[in-house]
């Protein structure tokens, strides 16, 4: 079987452990066990020289990699508009740091930026001039071969309008460095089950078939989960129905699993529960 | 590298105390600033515990030792090491077999810095009685420690008795060889007075009254301040420990009193041994007046 | 390896100049899952024993280098990490008793992924902010 949809695991899920009772190599042995072939990091989380880039972690980052048949895939980063209390960074300051994200993922084999914007409402829509900001750095992210990926995470739903500016943007600047990375959480259709950590009862949703214009801006997915029973069902987002739809229209990309519920800080908690994703995905996609 | 003049008992932390949580929530940097918190500058590692790739570690790990100790103003006291006679488990060590492993002890504990180890001898009974051939063992391993200036000693613990046969036969044997290279650790278990209700209690037992360590004082390089319950009022319940500190100084005693923590609690979730070692280092603190 | 709770034990001592303390220490880590660049600190008071600190009276050590509150707010081109404590120090003739001691820190840290209405937080306050608040461990032990 052609195997498209790969599974990864975003090593956010292990905040509550990371540099307590895991560091980076146990996240690697985490993986390697669930047979995910892809990493997604946070920068500001996950490499120890951060904002610089020591040869040291370059090269302990290449041996991680190898030795746990593990590809970079997606290296999060943010746009930290409210940078300082009484203003808003300037476009020159968002490009000096964008750059040099730029550099650092180029350099560590990533190609999918997760781009996370700075936003000024409710609904999560990102700063007024993000057209300017990211228009001015395209020729650099041109340059180290990088996409950056707004997140659309609940609660956004998919109609949002902004969601259709950013396609508006990649159609009209015809830009190959910009696209979208979807949160399954806009699929999020219980907030009632035990264990799930709520943060808007009321929140809206989006249906899966919403995601299928979408696909080709796509870079990559953030595979969402708030609570997995014993027979490996997720029982907040309707999986089987989002990855027929990945499959079905031939998207190519990783499912990064992403851990959102509760005990985060129990040690081992995350470990079993991405397992259990993962022995999810695996039977969904057969492979 | 880092000296630390004080004469007389001196404050120490054994990291034998950090087994639960060694390895899954603290480093050896991490131990090495706790004990810097307590304001103690001695330490005692466990050779097989604590050196990484034990027992031949790489140059950047003794580098990093050395690094250590300079920054958290730490001596390397003591080094914990076994010989571990029934290793084969079909045959015993021979002589010649246990002193290459000793040796190799011996080498690297003197690598890292520390003058005494607290050698654990094989035994092979419940009263800890040792293998047969240990002179043979200690004498083949003297010269080494005599060039490399190590103090070998085998460590004094409950049910031991400071009066009982496995002492003197040690004392006996330092008199003969006149060596200054094998004397003694005295746990401090062997003076615990008070126990739980309905706590076990070895019938092998009885404990000593502190006044019994003087005559083994020019044997004694090191001693395991062992500890059983901190008050809230920082004071040792089961164990006279002011009584026994006033001796040892009285009597001229210069060394490090490395504490010793080996409560079944430490094992449960959340335990912070540094906190129990801090309450005991205030009592040691209070007691030593340094 | 850091300490689950945000308030440190390791760490917690005196400061000492010329073998006499004028000061102590806490060490803190961050509770947020990402690092931020220090003019996002909200840096808030301590509170030892119930003997309230301003934060003006707070430096706050980050890559050993010291800085006043003042100065976190303008430090954007530096970086808190998530693996690293920060070393909160306060100057004190004497420095604390030795023994148990009750300490408070307040801090946060600003978000400009989150919305506006939700990125506030008061330092002086005692409420909690989704990515901050006053946080407590009783019994520190000074020796």
């Amino acid at each position: 079987m052609e195997r498209r949809v790969k599974r990864g695991v975003a090593i956010y899920s292990y905040s509550g452990e990371y540099g307590r009772t895991m560091n980076l190599e146990d996240c690697f042995k985490d993986l390697r066990d669930m047979g995910a072939t892809g990493i997604e990091i946070l920068a500001n989380s996950h490499i120890d020289s951060y904002p610089a880039l020591t040869d040291e972690y370059v090269a302990e980052w290449m041996r991680l990699c190898t030795a746990y048949g593990v590809e970079p895939v997606e290296y999060g980063h943010w746009i930290d508009s409210r940078l300082y209390r009484n203003r808003e960074i300037s476009p020159q300051e968002a490009r000096e740091k964008l750059v040099n994200d730029f550099q650092i993922a180029h350099r560590l084999g990533f190609r999918i930026l997760r781009t996370k914007m700075g936003v000024i409402n409710a609904e999560l829509a990102p700063m007024e001039n993000w057209r300017e900001i990211i228009e001015s750095v395209l020729p650099e992210a041109e340059k180290y071969d990088v996409v950056m990926c707004p997140e659309i995470h609940l609660t956004t739903v998919l109609s949002d309008r902004f969601v259709q500016d950013y396609v508006d943007f990649i159609n009209e600047t015809g830009t190959k460095n910009f696209g979208l990375n979807i949160d399954l959480s806009v699929f999020q259709n219980r907030f009632d089950v035990p264990g799930v950590v709520v943060f808007n009862p009321d929140c809206k949703h989006s249906q899966p078939e919403e995601i299928i214009p979408l696909l080709p801006y796509v870079k990559c997915i953030h595979a969402k989960f708030n609570k997995m029973d014993d027979d490996f069902n997720e029982l907040t987002i309707p999986y089987p129905e989002i990855l027929k739809i990945l499959t079905d229209y031939g998207w190519e990309g990783y499912l990064l699993s992403e851990y959102e519920g509760e005990k985060k800080d129990v040690p081992g908690f995350v470990s079993h529960e991405l397992r259990k994703q993962h022995v999810m995905m695996k039977r969904i996609l057969g492979y | 590298m880092y000296q630390y003049d004080r004469k007389g008992p001196k404050r120490g932390v054994a990291l034998y105390s950090y087994s639960a949580e060694f390895g899954l929530t603290k480093t050896l940097e991490d131990c090495f600033e706790d004990v810097h918190d307590m304001g103690a500058h001695g330490i005692e590692i466990l050779a097989n515990t604590h050196i990484a790739n034990y027992p031949y570690p790489t140059d950047e790990w003794v580098e990093n030792w050395f690094r250590l100790c300079d920054k958290y103003e730490v001596v390397p006291v003591e080094y914990g090491n076994w010989i571990d006679s029934h290793v084969l488990g079909d045959r015993d060590l021979t002589t010649e077999e246990s002193v290459a492993m000793l040796s190799r002890d011996i080498r690297l504990a003197h690598r890292l810095g520390f003058t005494v180890m607290r050698t654990k001898m094989p035994v092979i009974n419940d009263l800890l009685e040792p293998v047969k051939n240990w002179r043979e063992i200690i004498k083949g391993a003297l010269p080494l420690a005599e060039q490399l200036n190590i103090k070998m000693c085998p460590e004094i613990h409950t049910p031991s008795n400071l009066k009982g046969k496995l002492v003197t036969d040690f004392v006996d044997f330092i008199k003969e060889t006149g060596t200054k290279h094998f004397g003694l650790n005295i746990d401090f278990s062997v003076f615990r007075t008070e126990f739980k209700e309905g706590e076990w209690v070895d019938p092998n037992y009885t404990p000593n009254a502190p006044e019994d360590i003087i005559p083994l004082l020019p044997y004694i390089y090191c001693c395991h301040a062992k500890f059983i319950n901190m008050s809230e009022d920082f004071r040792e319940t089961t164990i006279p420990y002011p009584e026994i500190i006033k001796v040892m100084q009285e009597n001229g005693w210069d060394g490090y009193l490395l504490s010793e923590y080996e409560g079944a609690d430490k094992y449960d979730p959340g335990y912070e041994v540094g906190q129990t070692l801090r309450r005991h280092h205030v009592m040691l603190k209070n007691l030593l007046g340094d | 390896m850091l300490e689950a709770d945000v308030i440190q034990y390791r760490g917690f001592r005196n400061i000492e100049r010329d073998g006499k303390a004028v000061g102590f220490q806490i060490c803190v880590r961050s509770d947020y899952y990402r690092g931020v660049w220090l003019s996002q600190l909200r840096p808030g008071k301590v509170v030892v024993d119930g003997v309230t600190y301003p934060k003006e009276d707070v430096i706050w050590e980050i890559n050993g280098k010291d800085h006043t509150v003042a100065e976190l707010a303008e430090a954007g081109g530096e970086f808190w990490r998530i693996t690293d404590v920060a070393t909160l120090k306060i100057m004190k003739d004497g420095g604390l008793s030795q023994g148990f001691h009750d300490v408070s820190v307040r801090f946060a840290a600003s978000c400009s992924y989150m919305p506006p209405f939700l990125d506030q937080f008061d330092e002086d306050g005692d409420d909690r902010s989704f990515n901050g608040g006053t946080y407590t461990r009783k019994n520190m032990i000074i020796v």
